[in-house]
């Protein structure tokens, strides 16, 4: 009886002493996200960027003099081990915010607890648009929802190209098909007219029966939804084909990556695309973040690394603002945020039906001198844009 | 028609001959082989895929133009194809089985293991060869200063239709010309009598289906600078081939040529005047319409106008 009793006071005394110890130095972060499965290759960018931003936050002193120590769950990709992971940090570990996880399915799932359990939930790349339109009062988005992926590109169209009618290409994909969609909508509501949209199979080898058909039709814009060999193929027969448009557009995908100009060559140039994210952005830090990932890992990341950088920025600097560091306090100093981080500048808004929404302007690429640049907006532009383009027969 | 609708029917015109030019190339191997040994070799798009991977490394370790890459992949194609049917097919030719088309499915999985082995070596990462002409072309306007329509002609794809029309004149001479030439014609024709005139028959199926291998891998190396390159290409340009080979007579090769250049034009007529999307199933209209009414494909119709004399 009396060793039982020593015991628990040497447990209690113990608990006592560690307990505050490393809690005075560390705070404990746990991230979900998918490590195994199909979105693995995303999950693990992820990571690698969390550890980046930790490792920097650290050795700039930590957040309020303590140290950020990271660990991930693998989520798998699957919204109901989400569920149970976010079920475990809110209820077990009582950690006071959820950050993370990267699908649209993972992320709404995670979203229903933190609700329910009234702890704040940073949703970093889920870009389905329902997310942030259920009234929650506990979940923020730092990332723009698909219906705003396109913005930047309609917003450059309206205020310098003026186009007034439009071409549209894409793959038979559902990726594809809801870009195709998504832009038709976009020309109906600012009085574009839709000349010729066709779709095609991926891989396919010889573009230039449609595009003679585009040719005749004489649109304003040609725009083009590709993965990255189609958009190679596509760009380099109008060259062959000379069609002369005031502005060759991309959404995203095929058109945003290096290995487009690799491919398309001098085709490629003057090309636009709409894009989250690039390591040329004029964010501060946007560049360094690019350059030091790529010198661990050897590719320059996609914007869901740069999402996820910045996103722990966005903890350090709700964490101090906050009065304490209580789920309610947290909620109300994440409410405030105002701050530019690599991703760009992140600020929670309610309106056009989202709440906590960050909404900010997408970019756009173009390739100038074999190189992608930033061109829209302008206050973040890294290079002046160039319209109009020359036409075909004009350049050398 | 307006000059503007002339201009589209004429580019798309131009379009689907080049690329069924390029087409009767793929079809021919495939046809020589249906030809000569009864079988539709289904592991020749990957043949071609191998024969692509071959010029994409040369260009890129020793800098060597994919046109000229011809005359390395089609020998070492024509190597594979001997070693193919000399040790995998001809044994199982000689097997009685239930299944008297063992040697199709044979194909089926050399195919299934060439693709495999290109993804575990080089990834599946598409890849192409980024030549200089790749986007150069010839325009009417610059030709006939006053001309009323533009019409353009792609550098790589005019480059790759020459050769694939030299490569098929030479086949025809080799074929019309030579004892080896006439020895596979007559296998082709009747294996039992071409066997009682003393000719080689087992030689010749041997050496028949490196030929084929040998045309699709020229055909590899004459589509890279137009197109790119990854693991799986294989599976589509087979079912091209394949459709060629019943559109132009099973085993005809003037059949193939011909039904090569109507598949082209029509895939490219299909994406101007229905849609891109269609063309493949354009494709396979062409097919069963083929099979439906045209049994015997073009060459069938060749054969009754020649009789008809």
């Amino acid at each position: 009886m009396k060793r039982l009793s020593l015991v628990m006071v040497f447990c209690f005394l113990a608990g006592l002493f560690t307990t505050p110890l490393f809690a005075a130095d560390n705070f404990e972060l746990s991230i979900p996200l998918p490590l195994t499965g199909g979105q693995a290759k995303f999950g693990e960018m992820e990571k690698k960027s969390y550890e980046i931003a930790a490792e920097e936050i650290n050795a700039a002193g930590g957040i309020k003099g303590k140290k950020v120590v990271l660990s991930f769950e693998d989520s798998q990709g699957k919204p109901e081990i989400s569920r149970a992971i976010a079920e475990k940090l809110i209820d077990v570990k009582k950690q006071p915010l959820i950050v993370g996880d990267y699908s649209s399915s993972s992320s709404k799932a995670i979203a229903a607890v933190a609700e329910e359990r009234k702890t704040p939930y940073l949703v970093v790349t889920g870009a389905a648009d329902d997310i942030t339109q259920q009234n929650y009062k506990y979940v923020f988005r730092l990332n723009p929802s698909t219906a705003y992926y396109s913005s930047g590109l309609m917003s450059f169209m309206n205020e310098v190209v003026k186009p007034k009618t439009i071409a549209i290409l894409y793959e038979s994909s559902d990726f594809g098909t809801s870009g195709a969609k998504d832009m038709e909508t976009q020309a109906a509501k600012v009085g574009m007219k839709v000349l010729v949209s066709e779709k095609y199979e991926k891989g396919a080898v010889d573009f230039k029966p449609i595009l003679s058909k585009v040719k005749a039709a004489q649109p304003d814009v040609i725009y083009m939804v590709s993965y990255v060999m189609d958009a190679s193929l596509l760009m380099k027969q109008i060259k062959e084909l000379r069609i002369d448009t005031k502005l060759f557009a991309g959404g995203a995908a095929g058109f945003a990556i290096p290995e487009f100009i690799d491919n398309a060559k001098d085709a490629a140039e003057y090309v636009v695309t709409s894009s989250l994210w690039c390591t040329m952005a004029t964010y501060p830090g946007a560049k360094e973040y690019g350059e030091k990932y790529k010198k661990l890992y050897g590719d320059f990341p996609s914007y869901h690394g740069a999402e996820a950088y910045s996103a722990l920025y966005i903890v350090k600097d709700v964490l101090t603002r906050a009065k304490s560091w209580t789920p309610e306090d947290i909620r109300t100093a994440m409410k405030a945020t105002d701050m530019m981080t690599a991703f760009g500048p992140i600020k929670f808004e309610d309106r056009d039906g989202y709440q906590n929404q960050n909404f900010m302007d997408t970019l756009v690429l173009q390739v100038i001198n074999g190189e992608h640049h930033c061109i829209w907006p302008e206050k973040y532009a890294s290079k002046k844009y160039m319209y109009p383009i020359p036409k075909w027969r004009d350049r050398k | 028609m307006t000059s503007v609708q002339i201009e589209v029917f004429l580019q798309t015109l131009i379009a689907g001959l080049l690329l069924g030019g390029l087409y009767a190339l793929i079809g021919l191997g495939m046809t020589l082989i249906m030809g000569v040994m009864k079988i539709i070799n289904l592991a020749h798009g990957e043949l071609m895929m191998v024969a692509m991977y071959i010029a994409y490394w040369m260009f890129v370790l020793f800098h060597i133009d994919p046109y000229l890459s011809i005359f390395i992949a089609t020998p070492i194609l024509f190597l594979i194809g001997i070693a193919l049917q000399k040790f995998l097919i001809n044994p199982v030719l000689k097997v009685e089985s239930i299944l008297p088309e063992n040697q199709v499915i044979l194909t089926v999985g050399i195919g299934m293991v060439l693709a495999n082995l290109a993804t575990l070596f080089f990834k599946s990462d598409y890849r192409s060869t980024p030549v200089d002409y790749a986007t150069n072309a010839f325009y009417l306007s610059d030709f006939w200063k006053t001309s009323p329509i533009e019409l353009s002609l792609s550098v790589p794809w005019t480059v790759s239709f020459v050769f694939a029309v030299i490569i098929t004149i030479s086949l025809w001479f080799f074929l019309a010309k030579t004892d080896t030439g006439k020895s596979i014609r007559a296998t082709a024709q009747d294996t039992d009598a071409a066997l009682l005139m003393g000719v080689n028959v087992k030689l010749m199926r041997v050496v028949t289906f490196g030929i084929g291998a040998g045309l699709v891998g020229a055909a590899g190396c004459l589509f890279l600078p137009i197109y790119y390159l990854f693991p799986s290409l294989g599976g589509q340009f087979t079912l091209i081939a394949f459709v060629i080979t019943i559109l132009g007579g099973l085993g005809s090769t003037i059949g193939a040529i011909i039904g090569g250049l109507i598949l082209g034009v029509f895939e490219s007529m299909t994406a101007t005047y229905v849609g891109m999307g269609w063309a493949p199933v354009g494709r396979f209209v062409i097919f069963v319409v083929c099979l439906i009414f045209l049994p015997g494909g073009v060459a069938s119709i060749l054969k009754r106008k020649r009789l008809g004399k």
